[in-house]
């Protein structure tokens, strides 16, 4: 019961804050927006209704991180800032009621926004094309959610671990950074590959370098997409020459998305709860 | 039975002990007052005791429960007004109220809790907006639900006005006359002066004193001091003869007589009166903030020593 005391109190606070109206009517419209200038290569609606999607992927890999972070990044540390924890602790709430009604209800409002995106994009999708690619449309908006969940979990995680909200920007921006953005330009496998070949000089193994890439929700999450897709949407996410395309590794099947996502959901938020429970709230 | 016993409770931030060694014990159904001055030590000891930090060494418990293993349990027989609390959240004054009503699975009424701390005009602003004043008072009638075993205030006074502050003395007299036992900080010690069965007095994290308002007093050794202004210069009378006269000085018309206590005024006067003509009479003891200022050495307030006209 009082996890949902918690969950109940932020959830009516983030309603009310209005704060997340205003990214989430934005998110909308882009998304919207995005469906309609999908413009046609003259292929078949349906086709072009499911190109309409994937470039949705596009969009979402990189903005709804910063949704989830913008909605989640302050949830246990505001609450440590503003004193407002001590009244959550002075009645018979514990610390990991805290931190599961805090979780639950952020994961709740970013799956809402989600949706919400969704919606306007199908409805876009559909007034335009006539049709509505209901595996690939459902399909994306599954992983897109896991997606999202993967940087609530790590935002929260970020939230409960700091104390104040400089220290909370900083471990949520930082993890954008280097999750999104550095794999947007050069990626982890540049690194890798640099310290593998040129500074330890073994034989170079692509398949390796890739790894370290798939290490990144980001990547996970184009990876993921795949699995939704119809055949011919598939897209090769890593960077590969031919020869290493052609013998894939276990490692590196679509499938193994899931397992990053899991990764990235139970991990941060293992060490976030860690620390919140050992901490000095004052 | 004790409502709140620690045993060597020690709680270091980086080189400073906040609290040191602390052996305290609460007893069931008492009010005490925790006074000491700002930094003393009294909210790091309350933050223990409600488990918002950790000790670095020692034991807390509270209802015979450690206070980290069992927060939860503690919390629902707790009533607390904590310090340095915010009502951040886009909520009324109404609403912080319900919530915290469900959330003690109590059946309290809002407008009982709202009238007693006379913010029912004000129940659906939101709490945010409140003045520090009325967010006190709706933080002490968050405290009071569900009739709870512990009452813990920690500067309960602060921001208070003064019907407030009688308010808040007159329903902690009442909650503790049915039997809850009250555990209050202050650096005001004429509130806790006002309350207390027993005090505590902390400096510098250490506890210096612990006992009732009368054996505190009768510790500071009950020095009192006579003025006794006279129609002439009251020279050569030979006070100081009198048994339990320490000190006579003689300033103007005016005679200081020093006594070892306070019973030894009436035959101060007597003695006095039968040699010259007194004009008038000043009494003084010497008061329990003397005292606390001893304790403290001063305190970091500064509080200028003040002494009671009796």
């Amino acid at each position: 019961m009082s996890v949902e005391s918690i969950f109940s109190k932020d959830l009516t606070s983030v309603r009310r804050s209005g704060a997340l109206w205003g990214v989430t009517v934005c998110l909308a419209l882009v998304a919207a927006m995005m469906a309609y200038v999908n413009v046609g290569r003259a292929a078949p609606p349906l086709r072009e209704a499911q190109n309409a999607y994937g470039l949705l992927v596009g969009l979402i890999g990189v903005l709804v991180p910063i949704v989830a972070i913008i909605a989640s990044y302050m949830s246990i540390t505001g609450e440590r800032a503003s004193g407002g924890i001590k009244f959550l602790l002075a009645f018979p709430n514990t610390r990991r009621d805290v931190f599961v009604g805090k979780l639950l209800s952020r994961l709740g409002v970013v799956s809402a926004i989600v949706l919400f995106m969704f919606v306007a994009a199908t409805a876009m999708t559909v007034a335009r094309y006539g049709v509505f690619p209901a595996g690939v449309a459902v399909g994306v908006l599954a992983v897109t959610l896991l997606y999202a969940w993967t940087f609530v979990a790590l935002s929260v995680a970020c939230s409960s671990a700091a104390a104040t909200r400089s220290q909370a920007i900083a471990a949520t921006v930082g993890s954008y950074f280097v999750l999104v953005i550095l794999n947007l330009t050069f990626r982890f496998s540049q690194v890798v590959q640099l310290v593998h070949d040129v500074i330890l000089g073994l034989e170079p193994d692509p398949h390796l370098y890739a790894a370290f890439d798939y290490a990144s929700p980001y990547i996970a999450y184009q990876k993921a997409a795949n699995l939704v897709y119809p055949t011919a949407m598939e897209r090769n996410v890593f960077r590969f020459r031919e020869e290493a395309r052609e013998s894939m590794p276990a490692y590196l099947s679509d499938e193994v998305s899931l397992v990053v996502f899991a990764a990235w959901l139970v991990i941060p938020l293992a060490l976030g709860y860690l620390l919140f429970q050992r901490s000095d709230l004052q | 039975m004790a409502t709140i016993e620690t045993h060597g409770l020690t709680k270091s931030f980086g080189d400073v002990d906040a609290v040191r060694d602390l052996d305290l014990t609460v007893n069931e159904g008492e009010v005490f007052g925790f006074l000491g001055p700002n930094g003393a030590g009294k909210s790091t000891t309350i933050n223990l005791l409600l488990d918002y930090i950790r000790p670095t060494s020692g034991s807390v418990e509270v209802f015979g429960m450690d206070a980290q293993k069992h927060p939860a349990k503690i919390r629902e027989r707790v009533g607390v007004l904590p310090e340095g609390y915010g009502f951040d959240d886009p909520l009324t004054g109404r609403e912080y109220l319900e919530w915290a009503i469900r959330t003690k699975d109590a059946d309290d009424d809002p407008e009982t809790l709202l009238d007693l701390v006379s913010l029912t005009d004000d129940a659906e602003r939101m709490a945010a907006d409140y003045s520090k004043g009325m967010q006190q008072r709706l933080a002490f009638a968050m405290s009071l639900i569900d009739d709870p075993d512990l009452l813990i205030l920690d500067e309960p006074s602060t921001g208070l006005d003064p019907n407030g502050i009688r308010t808040m003395r007159e329903t902690v007299a009442d909650v503790a006359a049915e039997g809850t036992t009250v555990f209050f900080s202050s650096h005001h010690l004429n509130e806790v002066e006002a309350v207390s069965d027993r005090v505590g007095v902390m400096n510098e994290g250490e506890l210096v004193a612990v006992d009732s308002i009368d054996g505190l007093r009768d510790s500071v050794g009950g020095h009192a001091t006579l003025e006794l202004e006279c129609a002439t210069r009251p020279t050569d009378l030979g006070v100081g003869s009198v048994e339990g006269v320490v000190e006579a000085t003689v300033d103007g018309h005016t005679l200081s007589i020093t006594c070892a206590d306070p019973t030894v005024k009436v035959d101060a006067i007597t003695y006095v009166a039968e040699r010259t003509d007194v004009v008038d009479v000043l009494s003084t003891t010497v008061s329990l903030e003397t005292l606390f200022n001893e304790l403290t050495e001063g305190g970091r307030e500064g509080e200028a020593t003040q002494e009671v006209v009796q």
